[in-house]
């Protein structure tokens, strides 16, 4: 990298990168302005400025309601994956390595087939009999089991690649451990991190899932994002201050997520 | 097999169990659905039904172009980047890749609201390039609304993907050339290219997977009544007009099939190029 | 007359001096070696000549024409890199080409030349392998191919065997002489392993901290060094303060002294009492521990047979021969 340092090639770079910047900056921009104007419309700046939309918008209980049942479903459903995803990841990595080329495939899937091809089956299959879930927040749990299950699996298994689980595990059963003693006190407080960063990204991918909560149970239980496609109507101003107010929330975990990163590597 | 290997298997059940019934099953009653229907029963009805429609394939077109388009102008505003973002100090480039982090969870509902706020009938870009006579009128709601739509969300998700794919062009190979008396450009164009076109390949097929499956941004922002394969599929099994499920899994195993197409194609190319140890 | 010279060069990366002025000249044909421990200087210094890194002041005359101005590409310099460096994408064959092929010759006068090169380094069989399918030392031959065949005016070795195993280095370190005797190249080669440096080199530059400490042929530098930290980097000289010195020599010693292990004699009779402390086989020599008037030493003994060990704590004499006795800085 030593010589690109010098001249006009860092302006080039540097200005590619400001580029960059401001078209990913511009939506967010526009909205944060638009969530704070007292009105906008046919005028490239708005009139005036108010915080008025924030004061309606978090003193609506529709919305309370609706952002309550997504941190519900999202940490349900996270929790679900935990329970699901560590102990497999355990089994496969310690008992079963060869199991790991299946499982590369398996969890291809969520991302092979999109939630709106999934969706189909869910309706007709758990829209009546045994298993009706169509409606409840249950088959969102599920569901975004499924979704988080790619990312989770990726994540971990980088971790457990880093921290070397088998001579973990072999150290710890030479001095006297159970494998679930092991597995419990060694491997799991070294994964700890790992497992936090990877948690709080997939919830913030999980809070802005759409397609598996408006087709499968939409006003039934209303999330934030089913509630933000109904509100659709009424004041943009009112949809831009819920938009900024989502947003900022993942920003928050996103950079939780980054500092915790970044604290691992050094 | 020893009795701790079976409690191990044991361990996979609930897996197997959630997996099975929330991935594999309905994907199992998509496929076999799609060979069924009402009136004829077992057979390819339902696929005849779609390529003699002119509204189906004209929702496989729509998908398709959206998707290519999208992607290629994602992945090239990717390459240049998150080419340029490695050349740039640490402070600068930190910051822009953990906002860039950020803005791939910034798609669906809400970015089609931002996009109406800014380019929408009386969005202020509109308004501004309109009065500045550039363009004379923009509609968003079209298909080249949707692929600028569509594009800004390929970006960050490029970036992404390509930032660390940079990092197999190494710099000494660069020192290299440069004694061997090669150019910046000839370095590139007979090393760093040939090097990074697995991952550019790699890059552009998810991205276009990425698009050809998106449903909420499109959906938020034409309320369902844009024509691309992921609303049709929706439509007609939870929509207010009329339902067909057997006819959303056959469009469904179509959406599969073109997303498992290109999945292949890129195999393909893949296998026919080098391989990198390491 | 020298043909490289390097006159007054500095650099300094963020303020922080990695060398300030650094002097050396280099004859035509002439296996130098620039030795020192890492940080020292030594890469550096190597990459401001290929031109890799920028430097801040000073000339690099090469032939009696300053190129510091020249980028790499007009150099005419070849290098080999630790990590091989080779293109992932391209053959061996392709790879030993590329330089012809960026000179523009004709693709006859090129296949001519590649194979030559192959040859000497003895891979015409892997031309159309790829990196990916060789083991480390061939690659390194690849990468010394690919140097060689632009016949470049000088070849700069950054660490080149430092990635291989032990059995392999020694043979390449052989081959890379020959072929350099053979070939009359002026060569500067990085490393920081002394025996590689004593073996290889018509002479060495030995550095430390930004600066070269000693410049000397093999035996001067391990027979002669200027200061402790020469003494302590080459051979496994055992290095004693005035005071220890004197009270071992039992006279008045001003200057820190160095005395190598291999010139101390051990026997059952003499003046110099001591007592073995313990002792370790290395192969050919046996190395002692043996304290001598509350001084520590270090003595090793070519392993002849195994009747002449002694055993530890056993009292044995000790002959120095003072002319073999090395005043350090």
């Amino acid at each position: 990298m030593s010589r690109a340092e010098s001249g006009s090639p860092g302006i080039y770079h540097r200005s590619v990168v400001w580029l960059l910047f401001l078209i990913l900056l511009l939506p967010l921009l526009g909205t944060l302005v638009y969530s704070i104007a007292s009105s906008w419309s046919a005028t490239i700046l708005p009139s005036g400025f108010t915080l008025k939309w924030y004061s309606q918008l978090w003193s609506d209980p529709r919305f309370l309601a609706a952002f309550g049942q997504s941190l519900l479903v999202c940490v349900a459903a996270l929790v679900l994956s935990v329970i699901l995803i560590l102990p497999l990841l355990f089994v496969v990595h310690y008992h079963f390595p060869r199991l790991d080329a299946l499982m590369n495939i398996l969890i291809l899937l969520p991302f092979a087939v999109p939630p709106v091809v999934s969706s189909v089956g869910l309706l007709q299959l758990y829209g009546s009999g045994p298993l009706q879930m169509v409606g409840t927040p249950w088959i969102l749990i599920g569901c975004y089991f499924t979704v988080a299950l790619p990312f989770m699996y990726r994540a971990i298994t980088n971790n457990l690649q880093a921290i070397n689980l088998r001579d973990l595990m072999d150290a710890a059963q030479l001095l006297g451990a159970s494998t679930w003693q092991a597995a419990f006190l060694v491997v799991l407080p070294n994964l700890r991190k790992g497992l936090m960063v990877a948690l709080l990204l997939s919830f913030s991918f999980l809070f802005g899932e759409f397609v598996f909560a408006n087709i499968l149970v939409g006003t039934r239980y209303e999330t934030l994002q089913v509630f933000l496609n109904n509100m659709r109507n009424s004041s943009g101003h009112f949809t831009s201050a819920l938009v900024i107010s989502y947003f900022l929330f993942v920003l928050v975990l996103t950079w939780v997520a980054t500092f915790l990163n970044k604290d691992k590597s050094q | 097999m020893s009795r701790g290997k079976w409690l191990a298997l044991l361990c996979l059940v609930p897996f197997a169990v959630f997996f099975i019934v929330f991935q594999i099953a309905p994907l199992v009653w998509v496929l076999i659905h799609s060979v069924q229907s009402e009136e004829s029963g077992w057979g390819m009805a339902n696929f005849i039904k779609i390529f003699n429609s002119k509204f189906y394939l004209q929702a496989i077109q729509h998908s398709l172009e959206i998707s290519f388009w999208s992607s290629l102008f994602g992945i090239v505003i990717a390459i240049l980047g998150s080419y340029s973002l490695r050349k740039v100090d640490s402070r600068l480039r930190n910051f822009v890749n953990a906002f860039a982090n950020m803005t791939s969870n910034f798609s669906g509902v809400p970015l089609a609201f931002a996009f109406i706020i800014l380019l929408g009938f009386n969005g202020s870009i509109t308004i501004m390039l309109k009065q500045a006579g550039i363009i004379e009128d923009f509609n968003l709601y079209s298909k080249t609304g949707l692929i600028i739509l569509y594009t800004y969300f390929q970006i960050p998700l490029g970036v992404l993907l390509l930032y660390p794919a940079f990092d197999a062009v190494r710099e000494d190979w660069r020192e290299s050339a440069s004694l061997l008396g090669a150019s910046s450009w000839q370095f590139w164009r007979h090393i760093g290219l040939p090097v990074l076109t697995p991952a550019l390949l790699g890059t552009f097929v998810i991205l276009l997977a990425n698009a050809l499956g998106a449903y909420a941004t499109v959906y938020a922002l034409t309320t369902g009544n844009f024509n691309v394969l992921p609303i049709r599929i929706a439509a007609m099994v939870s929509g207010d007009i009329s339902l067909d499920p057997n006819m959303a899994s056959a469009l469904a195993v179509i959406l599969v099939g073109l997303m498992t197409l290109v999945t292949l194609v890129h195999q393909w190319l893949l296998k026919r190029s080098y391989h990198v140890a390491r | 007359m020298s043909f490289v010279s390097v006159e007054h060069l500095q650099k300094s990366y963020s303020g922080t001096p990695i060398f300030s002025d650094i002097n050396c000249s280099i004859a035509k044909g002439e296996f130098v070696t620039l030795l020192g421990p890492s940080g020292c200087g030594k890469s550096t210094l190597l990459r401001c000549i290929a031109g890799l890194t920028p430097v801040d002041g000073g000339k690099i005359l090469l032939d009696g024409q300053d190129i510091v101005p020249l980028s790499p590409q007009k150099r005419g310099i070849g290098m080999v890199f630790q990590s091989y460096a080779l293109f992932p994408n391209m053959t061996v064959e392709q790879n030993v080409a590329f330089g012809l092929r960026m000179q523009k010759v004709s693709s006859d006068d090129s296949n001519k030349r590649v194979a030559e090169v192959l040859q000497l380094v003895e891979l015409n069989d892997f031309a159309k392998r790829y990196p990916h399918q060789l083991s480390g030392g061939q690659c390194q031959r690849v990468a010394l191919a690919r140097s060689l065949v632009t016949r470049p005016r000088l070849l700069l070795l950054d660490e080149p065997l430092s990635a291989l195993d032990a059995r392999i280095r020694k043979h390449l370190r052989e081959q890379i002489r020959t072929i350099q005797r053979e070939l009359g190249l002026t060569t500067i080669f990085v490393t920081h392993d002394q025996e590689e440096a004593l073996v290889m080199s018509d002479r060495i530059f030995l550095m430390n901290k930004g600066h070269i400490v000693q410049s000397g042929n093999a035996q001067t530098l391990y027979a002669a060094p200027v200061d402790a930290f020469a003494a302590g980097f080459i051979g496994n000289y055992n290095l004693l303060d005035p005071d220890t010195a004197s009270r071992l020599l039992q006279r008045p010693i001003s200057s820190r002294i160095a005395i190598r292990p291999e010139t101390v004699g051990l026997s059952l009779q003499g003046e110099l009492d001591g007592v073995i402390l313990n002792h370790s086989l290395l192969g050919n020599v046996i190395r002692y521990r043996v304290e001598v008037r509350g001084v520590q030493l270090i003595v090793d003994v070519l392993n002849r047979a195994p009747g002449d060990l002694y055993a530890d704590g056993q009292r044995v004499a000790l002959t120095i021969d003072s002319s073999t006795l090395c005043e350090v800085a």
